[in-house]
């Protein structure tokens, strides 16, 4: 139901219904981005908050690119044998 | 020590709290999100043991491919990601199936992503402004990110969303630990692992 409103109808009289489960939405992401969690508590837009999240997410998609590429240039230098793993695993 | 290590397979399948999940993965539809399951989920993301046993298992998977590139690291790294989420969320499965789906179907999608946010970009911009109110604009991005959520109604879209983003941030915080750790040369000698123990 909501998603073919996404879709296909712009008109106000579609988005009045969904405005309340957007607005619902909205405050539990809130809740999830960091930046937005510390800085104001309420009165933040729609909008704003859908961006935070959306730049978040990818901020983190980033930090797993870079991590990753991190992390292969440490395992192809240093030769990991079944004890040191089993060491690292208990020190993590 | 020996009950902290996990298999050398990827999956943690041995604890009991193993069996609790399992056979909370057959009661309900997993499309059907309740809020406490939800928030239960999130939470067990946010465990320092959730975070040890997928640090472990990838660095097991990474250590039998020592010359792999970074890309085959990332692409492990949300394997693995995946698999923790033990199939429960929509994230998760749509990551498995495109890795399994690997050649075909994933080029596929690729190609309609990209084709789509060219659509998408160039009139909002370009031509006279469609009306796509910005919420709605900013809603299908953030669908676009979070695997496999494209065309999904707005409930789910935020439970998967939160699940993702706690998923995420386990992610890096493994993933950041295991590379400090291997940066201080935490691989020792044996003289080193002596000196641990």
């Amino acid at each position: 139901m909501s998603s073919r409103g996404l879709r296909s109808r712009q008109s106000s009289g579609v988005s009045r219904i969904r405005d309340d489960q957007i607005t619902d939405l909205v405050s539990k992401l809130q809740l999830l981005i960091p930046q937005i969690r510390r800085g104001r508590s309420h009165k933040v837009s729609a909008s704003k908050v859908l961006q935070e999240t959306c730049n978040y997410i990818r901020s983190l998609h980033r930090e797993v690119e870079d991590l990753s590429h991190r992390l292969s240039e440490l395992l192809a230098s240093t030769d990991i044998d079944n004890d040191q793993a089993a060491i690292i695993r208990s020190l993590l | 020590m020996a009950s902290f290590l996990p298999d050398l397979e990827p999956g943690p399948e041995m604890s009991p709290e193993f069996e609790r999940k399992k056979r909370r993965k057959t009661e309900g539809n997993p499309s059907s999100f309740h809020p406490t399951q939800g928030n239960r989920r999130i939470k067990q993301w946010r465990t320092q043991r959730e975070q040890r046993i997928y640090a472990s298992n990838l660095i097991e998977t990474l250590r039998r491919s020592p010359t792999a590139t970074g890309n085959y690291a990332r692409d492990m790294a949300y394997r693995l990601l995946a698999v923790s989420a033990k199939g429960r969320t929509r994230w998760s499965r749509a990551i498995l199936l495109g890795r399994l789906a690997a050649g075909a179907k994933m080029r596929k999608h690729k190609r309609a992503k990209v084709g789509a946010n060219r659509k998408l970009r160039k009139p909002v911009s370009n031509r006279q402004k469609r009306k796509m109110p910005a919420v709605e604009r900013k809603l299908m991005a953030l669908g676009r990110l979070v695997p496999g959520c494209r065309k999904l109604p707005l409930a789910n879209l935020l439970e998967e969303t939160s699940d993702y983003i706690a998923a995420l941030e386990m992610q890096v915080r493994a993933m950041t630990a295991i590379s400090e750790f291997l940066a201080s040369g935490g691989a020792q000698p044996p003289a080193g692992r002596l000196v641990n123990s």
